[in-house]
């Protein structure tokens, strides 16, 4: 490669296309978060539900998700679960139902692993004073757990953002895509493809120091 | 002031009693036909080498565990038996706010600050309006020595402040009976004392204790009665002064021994 000649400046010349894709990466990524917080509660709840039919539904599910590659879940989605269920689902929407199940199970544990940082005799000493169950979870145990939870959201978020490049392969426009569809128009995989590491890593590295301080702030508590 | 072991007639007329009490952990026995009535203005110390099963007892009354056999009652009324009837729970759920407990690690919940952790249930459980609560709490503060902490988070307080607060905590239910869980002996000996002190002018105005230590002064000074307990039973009983100076047993004398210089 001693005489390949780098030419950067198809970067800036095509901007505006590279950074519609960020966009939609964030985009993607914030909305995937949201919902994932949402469906990791669901699970967590299942899981450690007194009701066992329950529980053994959300262990299933947990257990499936982690155990299988992202990359099949998506196709799966994409491609069998609209001929199953007979409908239509675009590759956007495929993307965000997959990361967002994908992300749920992890965030789930981060949630129990929350919640199972609270001491037992926190709870107990609620209990004496007749604090009901539903009141010990509100005022004690969450307001605790939540803490601990948000630097494992916040490492889930890093993982979002880098897993929604998965996308391209169902062509979904995010910045991973449009490097694809740029290279392939100018062929300058190299400095295309380069720029876009470049990116990710731009924003996902100071947000994964700062997650990290945040952990030793918390574990010094 | 009943000395004499408790009879079931006894325990009726107590303001809380555990009654044939045994509870085993899977296949172990922890404790065995416990029958023990406190009443009004008691504070009845009990006593006994580790593993004996203390905790376990206090942790019966303060309804954290549930009887394997036998019962909890308050004032006459089955408050915990190992089938938790519907009629048992609501017993519970009314009467169970009235027993306070101070567990040996303070067990302060760390997001709230020393006024909030003693209204909480005042607040919440007692539906006390959060003005009269707040006067409340100020006040016990000054009764336990800390009206300066109030809005100071419980990290930043000694071992000592710490369960002097929760025993604040425990006060603002009005509980008619105190459970103390060594309370003390989670810390250094200066802070021994600040604690056992708030306790013994708690036992002068008359508030009804059971408290398990190891301090054998403060049981013989304090205690209205000593409950010597030893392999999950209750084995001796008695007065503090005829206790520490008369054992009965062998085994009450054995482990008194230990604490002889
Ligand atoms: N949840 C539990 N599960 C199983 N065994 C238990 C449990 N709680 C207590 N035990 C056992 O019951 C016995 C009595 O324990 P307990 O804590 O009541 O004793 P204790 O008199 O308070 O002792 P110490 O002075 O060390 O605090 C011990 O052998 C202990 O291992
Ligand atoms: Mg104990």
């Amino acid at each position: 490669m001693g005489g390949y000649r780098f030419r950067w400046d198809v970067i800036p010349a095509n901007l505006e296309f590279l950074l519609s894709g960020l966009q939609q990466t964030l985009y993607i990524s914030s909305i995937t978060l949201v919902l994932a917080m949402i469906g990791g509660m669901i699970i967590a709840l299942l899981d450690m539900s007194r009701f066992l039919p329950f529980r053994m539904i959300g262990v299933a599910w947990g257990e499936l998700i982690r155990n299988t590659p992202i990359l099949v879940q998506l196709l799966w989605i994409y491609y069998v679960l609209p001929m199953a269920l007979g409908i239509n689902i675009n590759a956007w929407t495929a993307l965000v139902i997959g990361l967002s199940v994908y992300s749920s199970a992890f965030i789930a544990e981060a949630y129990r692993a929350g919640i199972q940082a609270v001491p037992v005799g926190h709870r107990e000493a609620a209990r004496v004073l007749g604090m009901s169950s539903t009141q010990t979870l509100f005022r004690i145990v969450l307001p605790q757990a939540v803490r601990m939870t948000l630097p494992p959201l916040a490492a889930n978020f890093v993982q979002l953002i880098k897993f929604s490049s998965l996308g391209a392969v169902i062509s979904v426009g995010e910045i991973t895509r449009r490097g694809m569809e740029l290279s392939a128009s100018i062929f300058r995989p190299l400095e295309v493809f380069t720029f876009i590491a470049i990116v990710y890593f731009v924003i996902c590295w100071p947000l994964a120091m700062a997650i990290r301080a945040w952990e030793r702030r918390l574990a010094r508590r | 002031m009943s000395t004499e072991l408790a009879t079931p007639a006894a325990t009726k007329t107590a303001l809380i009693a555990a009654e044939a009490l045994s509870k085993s952990f899977g296949d172990v026995q922890v404790l065995s036909g416990i029958d023990l009535a406190i009443h009004p203005q008691e504070v009845v110390c009990m006593i006994g080498p580790s593993g004996s099963g203390k905790t376990t007892l206090l942790r019966c009354l303060a309804l954290l565990e549930t009887p394997s056999l036998g019962c909890v009652r308050m004032e006459g009324q089955i408050i915990s038996q190992p089938d938790q009837t519907r009629a048992v729970k609501k017993a519970a759920q009314s009467m169970g706010r009235d027993i306070g407990m101070v567990f040996q690690h303070f067990n302060l919940w760390p997001h709230m600050t020393v006024l909030q952790n003693i209204i909480e249930a005042p607040v919440r459980v007692r539906k006390t309006p959060r003005a009269k609560a707040v006067a409340e709490a100020e006040s016990l503060l000054e009764k336990v020595g800390l009206s300066d902490k109030r809005d100071v988070y419980p990290a930043r307080l000694s071992g000592g402040q710490q369960q002097r607060v929760a025993i604040a905590r425990a006060l603002a239910m009005r509980p008619k009976v105190l459970l103390f869980d060594e309370a003390t002996s989670a810390l250094d000996p200066e802070l021994k004392r600040e604690v056992l002190l708030v306790m013994r002018a708690l036992a002068g105005e008359g508030m009804t204790m059971v408290v398990v230590t190891h301090e054998m002064g403060f049981a013989r000074n304090v205690g209205t009665r000593i409950v010597f307990m030893d392999e999950g039973a209750i084995v001796e009983e008695g007065a503090p002064r005829a206790f520490f100076e008369t054992p009965q047993t062998d085994r009450a004398k054995r482990f008194l021994r230990q604490f002889e210089d």
